[in-house]
């Protein structure tokens, strides 16, 4: 008879709110002990010290920040911001095409085709970059292929260039701008694209004033989702590029394995999140002006 | 009456010719479909060329010799790669299971709990996402450092918790948010304790969702490299960091070996993920992946 009595708590009442609190409490303080933290410490470090073995001690030295002016390294930042906003530009133009097809003539094929494409970039990076060398390797297929219809000649390299570290970064992080570019597509409604057919437009001026406003957020995201983690590469550089080719994430690795150098390691990487921070802010005014202009 | 019935008789004849015009007009375009084929073809070729000359008889990356299994054998006779291996998979064991029963309990704490705490440890929740994986590598390997704590397999335990517990927030999110709260409610104008109501009809719902994050946690803790590299000590390192550190130094063609088992391996776990919300009768399962 206990089990009939209706339950005492009721629809809008706090009690529940508590317990909700206790699901959430671990996993919070878990990442606010592991990983806030720790974002915390790379500032603090950034103007600290270490000791002989290379471990932190803190204190407020500007040796770290103060380095950062010296022209070795802001070359490198602007190699590694100018191979971003390339991969950037290049994984625009091979998505949009590739998205579009498949969101607007994939048929029932759709979602497999979109599985293709994402299923094999959630495998080893390194061994797909790995094997991504290999095809661009002087003697691999890619350059064979080119030199065969004479779109190069023996002397054409791609590995060990800024080209193959660009290459390398496209490889890895192009689906990050197919997946919301096709979401974007498949949202598009088609119509669209046919009342700017009746209305005369050709083929392209339908695409420029139409279609790509229509998706531009969706580029947008994808714009971001490539940016943070071309920044961030290390592996393309090493593989793909030679000693001159290096970028930021190259710089941070050597500063804490190599050279030791900790609180020089931690400024360089504050000065790369700072350069994603008004990345993200700039989408994000973007993305708020948008929406405002979808309100009104 | 007449003006209800007499189009269906005549509006096919009529409509049918702009109809077929627009139709020729959306033919489809053989460039674009060129363009995607060509795109298609690169992204498989790096994964092709490293299944095919893993079974190479010679160690040459460029001339096919013929078939063997050498260097699979070789794999399996390194021991330091067999450690390597076991190494990674108690990392994904134990970073599967952490971060599975955190990140579900937070998902659904997010979800239902609406306080401004509750708004604040989502925002928590999505700083590894934007955040490149060296920093968070360095950031990681610095508080264990900065804690005393050394290096081992251990703290890439911890640091790989840390990173997966926004993924299964991420996905489980929206697969709670999609439950009707009052079916909770329901049980409990039936009896039941709250606790009981999560445990009995909650979980249950979200199960097929628990289970592909796992699968999933699992494939990308196996193969993440950077996190690994930037907190792993002596012991037997983690079998992506040793690849690392083989091919930096040149071809080493037992990778193609490892390489190729991993990749089989990660994909065949991915579309597991993908297929575990149909078993259960769910239309399956890209979201899962994109957390929509």
């Amino acid at each position: 008879m206990a089990l009939l009595r209706p339950s005492r708590t009721r629809r809008r009442d706090t009690s529940g709110n508590r317990m909700w609190l206790w699901f959430m409490l671990p996993g919070t303080l878990w990442m606010t002990g592991f990983l806030i933290a720790s974002l915390i410490l790379v500032a603090v470090l950034a103007v600290g010290t270490t000791d002989e073995l290379g471990n932190p001690r803190f204190g407020f030295d500007l040796a770290g920040v103060r380095a950062l002016a010296d022209p070795a390294y802001t070359e490198v930042l602007a190699r590694s911001l100018g191979y971003a906003l390339l991969t950037c530009v290049i994984c625009l133009l091979i998505a949009y095409p590739v998205a579009y097809t498949i969101a607007l003539y994939g048929g029932r094929y759709k979602h497999a085709l979109i599985a293709a494409i994402v299923v094999p970039f959630f495998a080893n990076y390194l061994v797909r970059m790995y094997g991504w060398s290999v095809v661009l390797s002087d003697d691999g297929p890619v350059l064979r292929a080119l030199r065969a219809v004479g779109l190069a000649d023996s002397g054409t390299k791609i590995l060990n260039s800024g080209f193959g570290v660009v290459a390398g970064l496209v490889y890895g992080f192009v689906v990050f701008m197919i997946i919301p570019l096709y979401a974007a597509l498949e949202r598009l409604d088609v119509s669209l694209i046919e009342a700017g057919r009746d209305l005369y437009g050709g083929p392209i001026r339908t695409f420029f004033f139409v279609t790509l406003p229509a998706t531009r957020q969706g580029a947008a995201a994808g714009l971001v989702l490539v940016f943070l983690p071309a920044m961030g590469d290390f592996v393309s550089a090493q593989l793909m590029g030679g000693p001159d080719q290096i970028m930021i994430g190259n710089l941070i690795q050597d500063k804490f394995f190599q050279g030791q150098n900790w609180p020089l390691g931690s400024a360089l990487t504050m000065l790369l999140m700072l350069v994603l921070l008004i990345g993200m802010l700039g989408y994000l005014r973007r993305t708020r002006k948008d929406e405002a202009e979808a309100l009104r | 009456m007449t003006l209800v019935s007499t189009p269906s008789a005549t509006a096919p004849a009529a409509t049918s010719a702009p109809v077929r015009k627009r139709r020729r007009s959306h033919r489809r375009p053989r460039v674009l479909i060129a363009v995607t084929g060509l795109f298609f073809a690169l992204l498989y070729l790096p994964i092709a060329v490293v299944a095919l000359f893993s079974f190479n008889s010679q160690k040459s990356l460029t001339v096919f010799d013929g078939f063997s299994l050498r260097w699979y054998r070789a794999f399996v006779h390194d021991d330091v790669l067999i450690a390597s291996l076991g190494t990674s998979l108690r990392i994904s064991l134990v970073a599967m299971a952490g971060s599975v029963l955190l990140g579900v309990a937070l998902a659904v704490g997010l979800v239902r709990c609406r306080t401004r705490l509750g708004s604040l440890a989502g925002l928590v929740m999505l700083v590894p996402l934007i955040t490149p994986e060296i920093v968070t590598g360095v950031a990681s390997m610095l508080l264990f450092k900065g804690l005393g704590v050394p290096l081992s397999t251990g703290t890439v335990m911890l640091a790989e918790i840390t990173f997966s517990i926004s993924y299964v927030t991420v996905i489980l999110r929206s697969r709670v948010a999609a439950l009707n709260p009052e079916v909770e409610e329901a049980a409990m104008d039936l009896g039941a304790t709250r606790w009981q109501a999560v445990r009995l009809v909650t979980l249950p719902a979200l199960l097929p969702a628990v289970l592909a994050s796992a699968v999933l946690i699992f494939a990308l803790v196996f193969d993440d490299f950077v996190l690994a590299y930037f907190t792993t000590g002596v012991d037997p390192q983690p079998l992506s960091v040793r690849i690392y550190s083989a091919i930096r130094f040149g071809v080493q063609p037992t990778i193609n070996a490892v390489g190729t088992l991993m990749l089989a391996g990660s994909i065949a776990l991915i579309a597991l993920a993908l297929f575990i919300p149909r078993l259960f009768g769910r239309r399956g399962g890209l979201d899962i992946l994109s957390g929509e």
